[in-house]
């Protein structure tokens, strides 16, 4: 009787998250428009996900992901739609590996998604999607959407955004521009800041990395990075400070080279750090407005 | 070891300096690591088919160029022997492959210079089983550039990862021991000729698998060197100009092709150093960038 009420639980929980997996493959479409999938469906895991992709493997692997289901289209001639499902173990790790990477406008599917020349993005639940046309992006593009479509519908519901989101201050967000993540492989994607790790960055660390209007110039930039204890916190801080402001001592305040300003400081296991602020008192009035509380 | 490149390096515009790159290529001829860029408009037609005539020509002229030979028949035979066996370590990435016009003019040259038809394979995920890589005598690297969210850049060093027995042994610190695959047993003396297709280089990826048509331009161009080092500086330098221009400063330098300065400062396989790089230009100027 435990069994089955534990496992009741387990399930309610998955679907929670976002829809069962094998119910998920199992329904989706082998026809989109005059798109047919050819060849098997692969899923890829942890493991096999080298196998699939080059390089970007890294990118995946730094976040909670689990496995990738891969089904491929093709019409007429060398034109192919991939689709890929990403089951990222969450609806934060989803959120966090589809805000490292967005340049499009919203296509309207899912809980956030983008399109832009072949390539649709977009999460809902604990699932991560990516349409991609390999061959004629505008004669795919009426598939694509018709797919992401049908592919979002079988998603379950919807998912929370990662909590440590809320730590951010609301004032001129651009609120398209956040992102969360993990590891340096994403940081120096997203924003690159050295060539080395310096920042002591890895699974076990959250970074929220945000982007506020600035009248006039480019958006001020706010990075705050949560360590799993304060011993962690404050030795990235003091990587940090010798590795990018050696100048800034004990102050954490630095003038670039561009005039605009860094400002790094911590509070218990977290570390902000506050890059293109026109001035000190800018850097210093967004510390102020992190809701640490 | 490299040293720390941070975001400052960029604004300060200093980051080529740090990489190990000065500001200009050598004017001075070191023939050790002879870099030659070829560019014709025409290697591309109006639907960016790529035009396999053209391409053999641009081949033939830049290899010509890079030994100093009269014919591409006298610069072939001086790279391979008949008798011999001929691995072509070629990119089958689905989004951005060796053009086949490129691997066929390559073939047809090696074939020319004496090598039987049937001694020359053309791979890349299975050069490690595939029986005429594990004889081969010479090998050829030919691959297109375009970059890569953990190395930076993929170029001819890059290629050579499938070569190795573990490619994920060589992801840690941005990629940076790729070069470390010119020494393996199956590769080391043996590679005769790197070419870097530039006829339509990616300079920054999107989602999954990296890509986006966005960042793709006909530049029209083949870079072609002994030295892989050498031949991949001068594509960074390419990247880079690229995604000054349309990134901005800031995003200039694809994050973090360590592997081309370690290639040379810690597994000696060749020169990053621009200054000890003669480029020879060919054909095309037009919005050279480099």
């Amino acid at each position: 009787m435990k069994k089955n009420l534990l496992l009741l639980i387990i399930c309610v929980l998955i679907y929670s998250c976002g829809g069962n997996v094998k119910d998920i493959y199992q329904a989706l479409p082998d026809q989109v428009l005059d798109w047919k999938a050819e060849a098997e469906d692969v899923v890829y895991d942890r493991e096999t996900l080298y196998d699939y992709m080059n390089g970007g493997a890294e990118v995946y692997l730094a976040f909670d992901f689990q496995q990738v289901f891969v089904r491929k289209f093709k019409r007429t001639g060398e034109d192919e739609i991939i689709l890929d499902i990403y089951d990222m173990g969450s609806p934060a790790e989803a959120f966090g590996v589809f805000s490292c990477d967005r340049e499009d406008e919203g296509a309207g599917i899912g809980q956030d998604s983008e399109y832009g020349f072949g390539l649709l993005r977009f999460w809902k639940g604990r699932y991560f999607v990516s349409v991609i046309a390999a061959g004629d992006d505008q004669a795919a593009k009426p598939a694509i959407f018709e797919l992401g479509k049908s592919v979002a519908g079988l998603l379950g519901p919807k998912g929370e955004k990662p909590e440590m989101l809320k730590l951010l201050p609301d004032k001129g967000l651009l609120k398209d521009r956040i992102s969360f993540f993990h590891s340096n492989v994403n940081l120096n994607n997203r924003f690159f800041i050295a060539s080395d790790n310096i920042l002591n960055l890895d699974r076990s660390t959250d970074c929220a990395f945000a982007e506020y209007e600035e009248k006039g110039q480019e958006p001020v930039i706010l990075m705050i990075v949560r360590y799993p204890d304060k011993a962690a916190a404050d030795k990235a801080n003091a990587s940090f400070r010798l590795g990018y402001m050696p100048e800034a001592k004990d102050t954490g305040l630095a003038e670039m080279e561009n005039r605009l300003w860094t400002m790094v400081k911590q509070k218990e296991n977290i570390v902000a750090i506050i890059f293109e602020a026109p001035d000190t008192a800018r850097a210093q009035e967004l510390f102020l407005e992190i809701h640490f509380e | 070891m490299t040293k720390l490149i941070t975001r400052r390096d960029f604004i300060r515009g200093s980051a080529g300096v740090v990489l190990g790159a000065a500001i200009g290529f050598s004017a001075e001829p070191v023939k050790k690591s002879r870099v030659v860029l070829i560019r014709n408009p025409e290697a591309l037609d109006a639907n960016s088919h790529f035009n396999a005539e053209v391409i053999q020509e641009m081949l033939d002229k830049a290899v010509m160029a890079l030994l100093d030979k009269s014919t591409p028949q006298k610069a072939f035979q001086t790279l391979v022997k008949a008798g011999e066996v001929v691995g072509i370590k070629s990119n089958v990435w689905s989004y951005l492959p060796t053009p086949a016009e490129l691997e066929q003019a390559l073939k047809r040259r090696i074939v020319e210079a004496g090598v039987k038809e049937e001694d020359i394979g053309i791979d890349d995920h299975g050069v490690r089983e595939n029986p005429i890589f594990k004889k081969a005598t010479s090998l050829f690297n030919v691959r297109p550039i375009r970059t890569h969210y953990l190395s930076g850049m993929s170029g001819c060093l890059k290629n050579y990862i499938m070569f190795a027995p573990s490619q994920q042994a060589l992801h840690p610190n941005s990629c940076a021991d790729l070069g470390s695959c010119y020494k393996l047993p199956m590769v080391k003396g043996k590679t005769r000729l790197n070419i870097l297709c530039c006829l339509t280089p990616q300079f920054h990826g999107r989602g999954p698998h990296h890509f986006s048509r966005r960042y793709v331009w006909n530049y029209c161009g083949i870079l072609v060197g002994k030295d892989p080092v050498a031949v991949d500086a001068v594509g960074l330098e390419l990247i880079k100009a690229k995604r000054r221009q349309v990134l901005g400063k800031a995003r200039e330098l694809p994050p973090v092709p360590k592997h081309i300065q370690v290639a040379d400062t810690k597994h000696g396989i060749g020169t990053s150093d621009l200054n000890k790089i003669e480029l020879i230009k060919l054909g095309w100027d037009q919005d050279i960038l480099i």
